[in-house]
């Protein structure tokens, strides 16, 4: 019973960071309207995969995939496992377009810039392919947070600062994860890996919340 | 403000100057004022919405790090 529980409350939870995703998408994409830059059109993207993916992962996990099967009876292992893969996969792309964000900054602004190399190694499970997958999210989260940091060392902005621990958080939720899997009958890992994530991702809602309190000056069309 | 003036502030060639000052005028966002033969630009209403909206949506982006 204290399972179900765990589950159910880490999929409300998880809803939490579908809305946090794509309200940063849409102020993404409004900032793109208005500016024609490339790097909001990266973020944008990047926060729509993750809305994307963290929305599936939600809809396909026990208390909701009840509710689910029994409205598409079909909808076999087979295709949740599917699912599953395919989640993680926007996840991954996500993160990639955040990181190569941050890349393309560093390339074009020719500064010295510490890039980070190191692959993380290690792995819980061999040959699975959200594990693998897994693996790529946290690398290109950790890239995203050591270039935040560095772009927190030379703006001096709060907000980055914010940013960059939203991100190191969402990275330790994902090292959670692992350690959930590594103990599955330790049932509060996973709902912590899931707060700790949401916590992160709400951290990062902070710049949409300073968007819409500074009005939406240019609202209409340039 | 004449270009003369632009020129110092924004440091590059006259003819870089020109051709980005034709361009802002084309979009709209300058207007150019010739009064006693002389050109003058001066910021229009859709200028200052998209500076405006620049500054709003490069502090959302700075906050991620990254740079318009």
């Amino acid at each position: 019973m204290a399972g179900v529980d765990v589950s159910l409350i880490a999929d409300v939870l998880q809803f939490i960071g579908v809305f946090v995703s794509f309200s940063i998408a849409y102020v993404s994409f409004r900032g793109l309207k208005q500016t024609r830059s490339p790097a909001l059109l990266r973020l944008a993207t990047a926060f729509l995969f993750l809305g994307v993916g963290f929305t599936v992962q939600a809809v396909v996990s026990p208390p909701f995939l009840e509710g689910v099967v029994s409205v598409l009876p079909a909808l076999t292992t087979t295709v949740i496992a599917g699912l599953l893969v395919a989640s993680a996969l926007m996840e991954t792309a996500g993160y990639f377009f955040l990181a190569f964000s941050h890349a393309l900054d560093v390339m074009f602004s020719r500064r010295m810039q510490v890039s980070l190399l190191l692959l993380p190694v290690f792995t819980l499970s061999a040959a699975q392919t959200t594990d693998a997958l897994s693996i790529l999210s946290f690398y290109f989260i950790l890239y995203g947070v050591v270039e935040t940091f560095t772009a927190y060392s030379k703006n001096r902005k709060p907000d980055t600062l914010l940013i960059a621990l939203g991100l190191a958080l969402l990275g330790s939720g994902t090292f959670v994860a692992w350690l959930s899997l590594m103990y599955p009958l330790v049932y509060v890992l996973s709902l912590v890996q899931i707060i700790i994530r949401e916590i992160g991702l709400m951290i990062l809602f902070i710049p949409v919340i300073g968007y819409v309190l500074g009005g939406a000056k240019a609202s209409g069309p340039i | 403000m004449g270009i003369t003036t632009l020129l110092r502030k924004g440091n590059m060639s006259y003819s870089r100057m020109n051709k980005l000052l034709t361009e802002l005028v084309g979009s709209g966002l300058l207007l150019e004022l010739n009064k006693e033969k002389i050109s003058r630009y001066m910021i229009s209403e859709r200028g200052l919405q998209f500076l405006a909206a620049y500054y709003q949506f490069e502090d959302f982006a700075q906050s991620f790090g990254l740079r318009l």
